[in-house]
Order: structure tokens, then sequence, then C-alpha cells
């Protein structure tokens, strides 16, 4: 038939805080290797999706299916063990722990410390400032150096999915730039990522695939150059 | 605004029907229930007074025995009569306070008790009202150990840890039930004023009263003081039933018995604290003699404990109160700053 | 009136208190980061490690170590039933209602106690292999203070070290700054909530043995003034910080101590209303305690 399994599907999902739906009939999928976009105004639902991918929310209707899997009742440290990672907004590091404890913590479901110690390795290679600063207090880090610690310690779980939340937020132009290089190198070498934005140029300029969320429900969906050329989307996103 | 009479109006039908059920009572009854009869007073008083700073503004403050030695102390000291002062080594009254052959009469030394507590809650209050919730209670707790320590200590004014004894016997039925009257429609004011409403949004949300132009301190500060001063009162009411009184009476496991009443009563309302106060003194009373006969110590006290946690786990707003739905979701307070949840100051 | 040898004396005195109260801190330390959770029912295991330790060791004639095995055991597992039965069920709740609650449990296990065991204070005996006195020109003291000293040092460090260096222990620090972020990385908060009751409360029932074997005496009522003072510990040495629990147990411990023995005598009933002196001034003053964090962390 030929249709590849996508490695997430989110299908009809509704979230709901209390009775306010956050999240309404929600579906997207994400292709394995992709770089899938996710956008939309502030409260449009894209920080409810993302945790609710990880499993710290639950979906009141609706499945999510990772792999094949369907995963809507497993809860996160089990979801963070099958290989997805979340790097919350505004970074969402331990600012009073250091650098490496930092990382080290995401790798805490793995039992292979050698392996462990490689992925350390590695992440200090793509990232060779955190490796300056592995014993500093991750609090006093520079905005874009925190950044890079949370993508970091994401990608010390061996994720074969990572969902971004809001990375440039807050980042100088030129340090955002960098992150992007950064983003793809990360796609390379193989792993899939769901990337929520608020800043759409960057967004649709790595994308392979774009959702557009308003009001908890996707209201475009198409591939960048789809989605660039909607009157929509070139006001409201991209300022004319 | 015609709506408002018909409810002052119940307090006055209240209050006629109310002291003639005393004057019945006080014919009726015999020492012993009579005597339990002021001891639900007083303690409704000092429960009441609870409400108005922990129910209704949100301030759990743990110090509120203290406020009660205070009274206790104030108002013994200025009622206790001339001829024994010598015997029990107590001092005599400064000649601002009527010279050393005066003793005052009960009303006025009540609200001299009274008005003492609710100087020290101003003290006291204007640094530890700022501080968040639960370092604002073990400060209260702190602030009432101190009052202790020196209750026991000053003893040329206070005699110790040995207390004061033969305290005239001034209390009766219609002073306390006077007082609680008081209490009540003073706190029942407060309530139902823009006043209260301002103090109960502070207990919802600070931040958000602030922006509604309500300064906390003085709203705070206000709830905390005339708190304190029934509170005194109530400790003053006390002290003429019992006859005698020692620092170690005022101490948490007061305070502690007057929480769980309120909370078991429910905090917040207006019935609750003197629910929770009958509820819990008549099962006091009942055990009472169980604990004796059978040497159980602490038995009662850890039935009140057992009724607090079964309260808090499974009916936290009390037996009189309604579930009040959460103002802020949890959504909310995922994404309140972390930072907040350290800063000991708000 | 004084003497080197008697400010040495209370500086030693002074010492040994503030040991107990930087393990007793320790322990609440780390609940009270997680759970915003004044943890009254802490001084509770106080006693109960008093009194087990009295009828395992003293009536039942255990082995020393046997014993303090089996009060670390029990503490620890008290804690666990107080963690599972009554905090779980209120937390995301309003803080006060814990302090409410834990408030309940110790009054609960106070007079649990008081009724069960007695209302009157027990003697405890010095165990005999720790009561060697020691004569010096300076100093006069007993193996017990060695004891203490030593055993609570090595569990400061045996907690620094977990803390540190295990992945339990930093997911734990993780958890204290953040559970939020913790929970959405996928750790289980729970399990974190529970190791840090369970270790808190072992080791505040060992404290309860020190406390016997120093102070001779223990009663219904020993935990509740002590527990409190171990949160005034962690104020003073700064809410949020594990080594400022520790050292706000020593400073406190040696105020407390040498307020006293510099006052003249008739103050010495002071000595519990200088405690909270000192955490009223603390609070007013510097909030964040001796090595609190400051707000100017970055976020």
């Amino acid at each position: 038939m030929g249709r590849v399994i996508s490695l997430l599907k989110v299908e009809k999902v509704t979230v709901k805080y209390g009775v306010i739906p956050a999240v309404q009939e929600l579906e997207l999928e994400v292709a394995r290797g992709q770089i899938v976009a996710l956008l939309g105004a502030n409260g449009a639902g894209k920080t409810t999706t993302l945790k609710t991918i990880v499993g710290v929310l639950r979906p009141a209707r609706g499945r999510i299916f990772y792999d094949g899997k369907d995963i809507t009742s497993l809860p996160a440290p089990q979801r963070v063990r099958l290989g997805i990672a979340l790097v919350p907004e505004g970074r969402g590091i331990f600012n009073r722990l250091t650098v490496r404890e930092n990382l080290l913590l995401g790798a805490y479901h793995r039992r292979d410390q050698g392996g462990v110690l490689q992925d350390l390795e590695e992440v200090y290679r793509l990232f060779p400032r955190l490796k300056e600063r592995e014993n500093q207090i991750a609090g006093t880090l520079s905005g874009g150096e925190q950044q890079m610690l949370a993508i970091g310690r994401g990608l010390m779980s061996r994720p074969r999915l990572v969902l971004l939340d809001e990375p440039s937020l807050g980042l100088a132009p030129l340090v955002v730039r960098e992150l992007y290089t950064l983003i793809r190198r990360i796609r390379e070498s193989g792993v899939t990522i769901l990337l929520v934005e608020q800043s759409a140029p960057m967004a649709i300029g790595v994308a392979d695939y774009v959702y557009v969320l308003e009001t908890g429900m996707v209201k475009i969906a198409g591939t960048p150059r789809e989605v660039e050329s909607l009157e929509e989307v070139k006001k409201v996103y991209l300022g004319g | 605004m015609k709506r408002r009479i018909p409810q002052e109006l119940w307090f006055v039908v209240g209050g006629l029907v109310l002291f003639g059920a005393l004057f019945v009572a006080e014919k009726t009854l015999n020492r012993y229930l009579l005597h339990i009869l002021i001891l639900m007073g007083i303690y409704s008083i000092a429960t009441v007074s609870l409400n108005l700073t922990n129910g209704y503004t949100g301030l759990f403050s743990l110090g509120h025995a203290a406020f009660m030695a205070i009274g206790a102390y104030t108002s013994t000291l200025l009622t206790f009569p001339v001829s024994l002062r010598e015997a029990y080594d107590l001092p005599r009254l400064p000649w601002f306070l009527g010279g050393p052959n005066a003793a005052w009469s009960f009303f006025p030394a009540l609200l001299a008790g009274g008005a003492l507590a609710s100087c020290a809650a101003l003290l006291i209050g204007a640094p530890v009202l700022r501080l968040r919730g639960h370092y604002l209670s073990v400060a209260s707790l702190g602030f009432m150990v101190i009052v202790v320590t020196f209750a026991k200590t000053l003893k040329s004014v206070t005699r110790g840890p040995m207390g004061i004894s033969a305290i005239p016997l001034y209390t009766n039925v219609y002073w306390t039930f006077l007082w609680l009257f008081i209490a009540v429609y003073v706190v029942w004011r407060i309530v139902n004023s823009r006043f209260g409403r301002a103090l109960m949004a502070l207990r919802e949300d600070e931040t958000a009263a602030q922006v509604l132009g309500i300064y906390p301190m003085k709203y705070k500060l206000f709830a905390f003081v005339v708190g304190a001063f029934f509170a005194g009162v109530a400790g003053g009411l006390y002290a003429h039933l019992t006859k005698a009184i020692r620092p170690f009476e005022f101490s948490f496991t007061l305070t502690f018995q007057i929480v769980v009443m309120l909370i078991v009563g429910g905090m917040g309302t207006m019935s609750g604290p003197v629910v929770g106060v009958v509820l819990l003194l008549a099962l006091r009373y009942a055990l009472k003699p169980l604990e004796e006969h059978l040497k159980l110590y602490g038995l009662i006290e850890l039935i009140y404990a057992l009724l607090l946690i079964v309260v808090m786990l499974w009916k936290p707003e009390g037996l009189v109160g309604r579930k009040r739905v959460s103002a802020r979701g949890r959504r909310e307070r995922e994404e309140e700053g972390e930072w907040a949840r350290f800063s000991i100051l708000k | 009136m004084f003497s080197l040898s008697y400010f040495l004396q209370q500086s030693m005195n002074g010492v040994i208190l503030g040991c107990i109260y930087a393990l007793l801190a320790l322990g609440m330390t780390v609940v009270y980061g997680i759970l915003r959770l004044i943890n009254f029912a802490h001084g509770a295991l106080i006693t109960l490690g008093a009194f087990f330790m009295y009828f395992v060791f003293f009536r039942f004639g255990l082995p020393f170590v046997a014993a303090l095995f089996l009060v670390l055991g029990f503490g620890g597992v008290m804690g666990l039933v107080l963690d599972l039965v009554a905090y779980r069920k209120l937390r995301g709740g309003p803080e006060v209602a814990l302090l409410i609650t834990s408030l309940g449990f110790y009054t609960f296990i106070e007079n649990l106690t008081k009724l069960i065991v007695s209302p009157q204070p027990y003697a405890f005996k010095t165990p005999e292999f720790l009561a060697t006195l020691y004569r010096t020109p300076y100093l006069t003291f007993r193996t017990v203070d060695v004891f203490i000293i030593l055993s609570s040092l090595l569990i400061m460090l045996a907690f620094h070290l977990f803390v540190k260096r295990t992945k339990l222990g930093i997911a734990m620090r993780a958890t204290a700054e953040n559970l939020e972020i913790a929970n959405l990385m996928g750790i289980e908060v729970n399990r974190v909530i529970s190791v840090a009751f369970v270790l808190g409360s072992a080791i505040a029932a060992f404290t309860g043995f020190l406390w016997g074997a120093k102070y001779g005496q223990i009663s219904y009522d020993m935990g509740f003034l002590t527990g409190v003072k171990a949160f005034v510990a962690v104020v003073v040495g700064g809410v949020g910080s594990i080594p400022g629990a520790m050292l706000g147990g020593f400073v406190l411990g040696l105020a407390e101590v040498l307020s006293i023995a510099v006052l003249p005598t008739r103050f010495a009933e002071y000595r519990d209303g200088i405690v909270f002196a000192i955490l009223i001034l603390v609070l007013l003053i510097r909030p964040s305690g001796i090595m609190g964090i400051r707000e100017e962390v970055r976020v």
C-alpha cells in the first residue's frame, strides 16, 4: 500500500482545562526524519499539544500514536523511555544545578552508563560552549547557552522525536540563526522534530510541513510553500 | 438598601431570644453544665475572631493563644482585689491606672485586655503579615512562644510558671454571651461590607486584589487587630471564669483546639465556628470522665486531631461550609513563575 | 564567670545541639523544597524514634547496631505512610491545607504516644559504651557527645554525596527546584517525593535517639518545639539550599546555647523565645537566609 507509518500521529485529540477546551479535535502527523512546524498565536494551544504528546496532560478524547503504538494512556516517564523528549518553553532548565547535572538528568531513564557518557561527549561536540561551562551553575549561562543546554538535555535521552517549544523565545537574532542551524543538524542525525514557534519565518524556513493552530484547532496545514503563499499567513504571521 | 433592615432585625430578635434562653438556662442548669455553656461562649468568641483573620482574610495565624494570654493577664492584673495583692506577690496598680488602692471593674478590664492584645497585634502584625502563607503561620507561632516565655519569666508581673490564682469570679453567662453577640455582630458587619469583600478578595488572590486598588497591609492589619481584640476579651473572660491562669495553658494546645473547632465547623462561614465549638466541647465533656477514670490521658486531643485530619482530607470546607470553586485553575498554577514559590515575601 | 573552659564547654554543647538541628533541618528542607510543606509531623518522628529505640534497645535488649537500623527503618516507614496517606491527597491544593494537616498529624502522633506509652517522661539512659566520661583541662565530655558529632557528620556527608552524585539525588534537587519541569522531563516525581520523605523521616527518628542519649529524658511532647526549630534552622540557613539547612542548624544550635550561656542565669527560660526572635529577625531582615537562593538568578 505504500503509506509509511508516521512516527507521530495525533488523532482527534481534545484536551480540557476544567471545562474549557484548550485543544479540540486536533489532528496532526509527523513523518520520520521530518521537521514539522506548529505555529499559532499565544493561547492557540501549541504548548498544550506538546504537553499532551509527552504525557503530562491527558486528552479527554482522541488518541495518540507513536511509531504505530497507541500511547494515549502511557504515563510520561514511559513515553520518554520510548524516545519522546520535550524541550519546554522558556528553556526549562534547572538553574541551580550545573550544566553537567542538567545534561545527565536528561538521561535519567537510561540504564546504559557507558552510552550515556558517550552521548554526553556527543552533546559537547555539538555544543562546545557547554563543555567549557560544564561545572558552572546553569542559571549563570546566557539565554542562548541555556537554550543549547535545554536542547542538549533533550538529546541526552537518545530521543527519536524531539518536541521543541518556542526555542527562539527571548534570543537575539544572531543566536536564533545559530540555533536553527543546529536544529537542521539534529535532523540530519536522524531525529524527528516537532517545532512550536510563534515567530513564523524561521520556522517555516526550516520545516518540511507546517500546521497553524487557532483556538485549539488546526486552521491551516501544508508544505511551507503552500502555507507561505496564503494571504492570511502572509498578513498575520509574516507581516505582509 | 431596604433589604438590609430585616437582617439587622434578626440580630435584635435573635439577641432577645438568646438572652431569654440564657435566663432560663441560668435558673435551671446545674453549675457544671452552666460552666460548660459559658466555656462554649468563650471558645466561640475566640473561634469567631480567628475566623475573621484565618477564614475571611486567609491569614493563617497560629498565635491566637498569645492574644488570649495577653487579655487574660491584663484584665486579671487590673481587677485583682487590692487586699490580696500583697499576699499573692502581685504589683499594685501605678498612678495612671488608678493608683495602689484601685481595682478595676470587669467590663473596663476586659476592654483593656482586648485593647492591649490589639496593640500587640498591631506591633507584631506590621512585620509578620507581610510574609507569605506558612511563613506567617510559623512566625505567629513563634510570637506566641515568645509571649508565653515572657509570661513564664516576668515573675514580678505574672508570677511566672505558678500563674495567678484567686481571680474574682466575674464571668457569667450574660457577660460571655453579650461579648459573643458583639463579636458575631462585628464580624458580620465587616464581612458583609465592601471592606469584607476586599478581605475576601485578598484571601483569594493578593496580586489581583492589589490591581483592584486594595492595599493589602491596611486590610490585613485591620482584620488581624480586630481578631486579636476579641481574643483578648475571650482570654479575660476565661481568666475570670476559671479563677486561675498559668502560662502553659496558653500554649499551642489552646491554639490547636481553636483551629480544630474552626476548621471542623467551617472556616469562612458565619455559623461554622460556633458549630465547631459546640460539637467539640460537647465531645470533650462527654469523654472527659472516660479519660480520667480509665487514665487514658491524651484521648480527647487525639480525637480532635483525628477529626482535623479527616476533615482536611475529605471535607476541608468543614461541616457548614460549601466547596469553594477554586478561582485559579491548574493551568494558571502551572504557568506561574517558579520563583514565586520560593519568595517568602509576597 | 567566663573562663575559656566554660566557653568551650558551651560551644561544644551548642555544636551538639546544632548537629541535631542540622540533621532535622536536612530532612525538612528536602520535603519543603519539593512540596512547600512545613512538615510539623517531622517533629513527631523524633518522639517516635526516641521511644522506639527505648523499647527496642532497653526493654527488648536488641544489640545496638541492630536497634539503630530498626529505628531508621521504622522512621522511614512512618514517613512513607505519612506521604501516601496524607500528603499525596492534598498535593496541588493550597499550601496552608498541607500545613494544617501536618499539624493534625503531629498532634495525633503526640497524643497517641501519650496515650499508649505514658504522659510522664521516661528516663533514657545513655548506653553504657557511650557513657564514658573524659576530663580534659578545658573540656569535659562523654563518648556520646563524640558519637553525636561523628554520626551527624557522617549522615550529612552521605546525604551530600547522595544528592550530588546519584541520579536519584540529582533528580531530587531538580524536583525541589521545579516540580513541573521535572515532571515534564518524565522524572517520576511521586517516587522522588516518597524517597525524600523516607530519608528525612529516618534521619528524624535517629535524631530522637540522639536526643534521648544526650539529654537523658524523652517525653511525648519532646518533638514539637524541636521540630519547629528545625524549620527555623531551614529559614536561617536559606530556604531551598541543602547545605544552607545544615549550616542553619549549626548556627541556630550555637546561637541558642551560647546566648543562654552568656546571659545571666535567670534568662535561661528565654531559650525558646530567643530562637523564635531569631526567626522573626531573619524573616524581616534577610528572608533568603544565609545561603538562600537569590532572586536575581536568570530564568
